[in-house]
């Protein structure tokens, strides 16, 4: 899915040889999840693994049977890292085995990303990129809001318990790659997931252990505005922290009369008494632009900001000063923008250098001309569906 | 002996602060780096003066959330203010590998410690700059605030409950993964370093960084021209997929059913095999269509269990749930504990207190957090007596003169 392939993502983009294996027949899962142009389902054209596996190549590769097994173990004597993200028990039937792969390969780097670890209680538990976004407790401190009892925990759109898994173990992978520099040798390194999301919970770990205080998704906020509201064109996030930002905020509306009500003087009453002050904001906002807002606050350094919409980031003058958005070019998804370079290097940029693959595209490459197998072995291979 | 870390013997000169920046460093620090906060006492770390404090008393050391981001490093008290210190801070950047920052695009240069004055000091120096916009483009100075960058990156317009207002992720996600994303490009240059002698300035905005994590709105709107809607917990290819409530004040369970067959061993699991059948569930394509009615069906049977139950039942029938944690049920999960992930080391004001440490093991050179969050300035002889050569007499002089604290 996502979590392995964003890391080898990252290492791709910056210059690395990236081989992705793929199951025969259905290939890799994303192929199934889209978005599909004109949302028809189609494994070549998936948005989401174009995104992924740019700038790779890609072969197909059965691990239930033993024969997959042996190539594997051929194609790891040649590799710096293999990133997978099964779980324990697949890991344990299709022969993902620290000792056995760096008897072959002593340099071997080998990422683990699972849900849970490699050991423990729930080291086998199944789980979801849901599952783990609340196994993690990020889910639990969103959603609800004053008044919102019986509104579940939320989750963030898309799939970030698997972004988050991939980036701590490209950091981890580059961290081993690093130490080999010294000592010439490999490791195992393992990433779970759970603990990558319970890393990023902000303040609201430390509440228990240094309060004694569970923290909750409802009732006040501690300080306001931090709250959306609706313009005639969209919705901005209005952001004052500080005192300043506010009183500007207030002259920037006019200086209307409720503004200089006591119940609104600091940023702990306009908290207290937000559902009275957000009706009065919502309806001043109401009349102007998302744009307007946003450029009057921000000449004056109030950090609001818009919620941007798909088309707006791809319409925003910023990024496309930027060179933010890249452009791939595959041969049957034809042209699809998408997000580029997540950070400029002066000196080694990130580039695009070949579409993502097509499913086995370089089987005969890879198991040919690097392996070594003949066009007749490879033709009993797919044969027998091992790739 | 020990062995030696990934990142032993290299330095990292950090001014960051607030939480995007120092999420990078931490990572720098679990691997191994020296890494060194430069704080001034007169506008410390805004995490310092947030809670929660240790058993609710305020201190700039006892802040939970600057305790938890700042594990391993080391603090020198530098008032940037003073020519002398930028002078100071420019001797310790002529001695370490890496500068990282945080601030609003311009603020370095500002300072006099900007990526050309850094590279007359230090040739072969890494310099990455986190902001919220990156350092180029019309919107570079804009402010920037964690909580702000998640509607801003298009996050917000894609979260939410079916048919409700755009929503927050309860974190300010830019932050982390902003940080995440710094912190490899730091490695990569290093590795870049390692083999050609060359450092390099890498520009980084978190709005790109969050951005890059959404690649299934972008590109609906690049394919289709439409985005996504908002669609709470649900998910277009499992059903059930959702946080359910369970019995107990605000207990939930998130559960989600994978494929057909999956969807089979829940109804057995949950004792109503006849589901399974039921023509208006039997397939995914059945589920979503009667959604609403299939939640209810699935909250019936978790209502009357603790989140803890329903996951049991679940797991054992491979159905993947599990209890939505709090920060307490996280503290106090057994697995977490037995994995290893927490960290309680002795700090001199708060004393021992749980905070998470790495979420990743290595097997031949097994990272660990070293030391808790510094003191304000707590480092400051270590680093200006050993690090710059500093005599005791000077550190004393540069305190008084409040250029060091």
């Amino acid at each position: 899915m996502v979590s392995a392939a964003y890391a080898a993502k990252l290492m791709a983009d910056l210059g690395a040889e990236v081989l992705k294996v793929e199951p025969p027949r259905d290939g890799d899962p994303t192929r199934r999840r889209g978005p599909f142009p004109g949302g028809v389902a189609d494994a070549e054209k998936s948005g989401l693994f174009l995104y992924l596996n740019t700038n790779k190549r890609g072969i197909t590769l059965d691990l239930r049977q033993p024969r997959g097994r042996e190539l594997l173990l051929a194609l790891a004597a040649d590799v710096d890292v293999l990133v997978h993200n099964f779980t324990p028990p697949q890991m344990q039937a299709f022969g993902i085995d620290f000792e056995v792969l760096a008897r072959r390969n002593p340099q071997l780097v080998l990422l683990s990303i699972t849900p849970f670890g490699l050991n423990g209680p729930h080291r086998d538990y199944h789980a979801t990129d849901l599952t783990l976004w609340n196994a993690g407790g990020v889910a639990y401190l969103n959603g609800g809001g004053p008044g919102g009892e019986d509104l579940p925990p939320l989750k963030a759109f898309g799939q970030q318990s698997e972004f988050q898994g991939g980036l701590n173990a490209a950091i981890a992978g580059l961290g081993a790659l690093f130490a080999r520099l010294r000592t010439g040798e490999g490791q195992h390194v393992s990433v779970s997931i759970q603990e990558c999301i319970a890393a990023i919970l902000e303040l609201t770990f430390e509440y228990w252990p240094y309060m004694g205080l569970v923290a909750s998704r409802l009732g006040q906020k501690p300080i306001q505005p931090l709250d959306f509201l609706e313009c005639r064109d969209g919705w901005i996030f209005l952001c004052c922290v500080e005192e300043h930002q506010w009183q500007t905020w207030v002259d920037i509306m006019g200086n209307p009369e409720w503004a200089g009500l006591e119940l609104f003087e600091n940023r702990l009453t306009r908290a207290a008494n937000w559902d009275a002050l957000k009706l009065l904001l919502q309806e001043w906002v109401s009349d102007h632009s998302v744009d307007e807002l946003y450029r009057a606050g921000q000449a004056r350094r109030v950090p609001l900001a818009p919620v941007s919409t798909m088309a707006d980031l791809l319409r925003s003058e910023h990024l496309k000063s930027r060179g933010f958005f890249a452009v791939l070019d595959h041969p049957q998804a034809g042209r699809v923008t998408c997000p580029g370079a997540p950070y400029q290097f002066a000196a080694t940029p990130w580039t695009i250098r070949r579409p993502a693959p097509l499913l086995g595209q370089h089987n005969e490459e890879i198991y040919v001309r690097q392996l070594g197998l003949t066009p007749g072995d490879v033709a009993v291979l797919q044969e027998r569906n091992v790739v | 002996m020990a062995k030696a870390l990934p990142l032993e013997g290299v330095r990292v000169a950090d001014f960051t602060w607030v939480w995007a920046g120092p999420f990078c460093t931490l990572q720098l620090a679990h691997l191994g780096a020296e890494v060194i906060r430069i704080e001034t006492a007169t506008r410390p770390c805004v995490t310092r003066m947030l809670p929660p404090w240790a058993d609710g008393n305020f201190g700039v050391n006892r802040s939970g959330y600057f305790n938890q981001y700042n594990q391993g490093k080391l603090s020198l008290g530098l008032d940037l203010k003073q020519p002398q210190a930028v002078a100071i801070a420019k001797e310790l950047v002529a001695k370490s590998d890496i500068v990282c920052e945080n601030f609003a695009a311009g603020v370095m240069d500002r300072i006099g410690l900007g990526y050309t004055v850094l590279k007359e000091v230090n040739p072969d120096i890494i310099m990455i700059a986190l902001s919220g916009y990156g350092a180029t483009g019309r919107e570079r100075e804009f402010v920037s605030y964690g909580p702000a960058q998640v509607p801003l990156s298009g996050m917000s317009s894609l979260t939410g409950y079916a048919g409700r207002p755009p929503m927050h992720v309860g974190i300010s996600y830019g932050d982390p993964t902003g940080g995440l994303h710094g912190a490899f490009a730091v490695l990569a240059a290093l590795l870049y370093r390692a083999r050609t002698g060359r450092g390099q300035f890498i520009d980084l905005s978190q709005q790109e960084t969050t951005v890059a994590v959404l690649p299934e709105g972008v590109l609906e709107h690049t394919m289709n021209g439409t985005q996504p809607p908002r669609q709470g917990n649900r998910d277009p290819f499992m059903a059930p997929h959702g946080v359910f409530r369970c019995a107990g004040h605000q207990r939930w369970v998130a559960i989600a059913v994978r494929d057909d067959a999956e969807w089979q061993r829940f109804a057995s699991a949950i004792g109503h095999p006849e589901l399974a059948a039921e023509p208006c569930f039997q397939r995914l394509a059945q589920r979503k269509a009667n959604e609403d009615q299939l939640e209810a069906v699935v909250t019936e049977w978790t209502r009357e269990r603790s989140p803890e139950a329903v996951t049991e039942v679940l797991q054992t029938a491979g159905v993947p749930a599990f209890v939505s944690c709090s920060n307490k049920d996280v503290a106090e999960d057994p697995h977490l504990n037995h994995a290893g992930l927490f960290v309680a080391l002795d700090h001199p004001e708060v004393g021992e207190r749980q905070h998470v440490g790495i979420p990743w093991r290595m097997s031949a050179t097994p990272c660990a957090v070293r030391r808790p969050a510094p003191l304000l300035g707590g480092d400051t002889d270590y680093v200006m007596a050993e690090i710059l050569n500093y005599s005791a007499e000077e550190i004393r002089r540069l305190k008084d003169e409040k250029i060091l604290n």
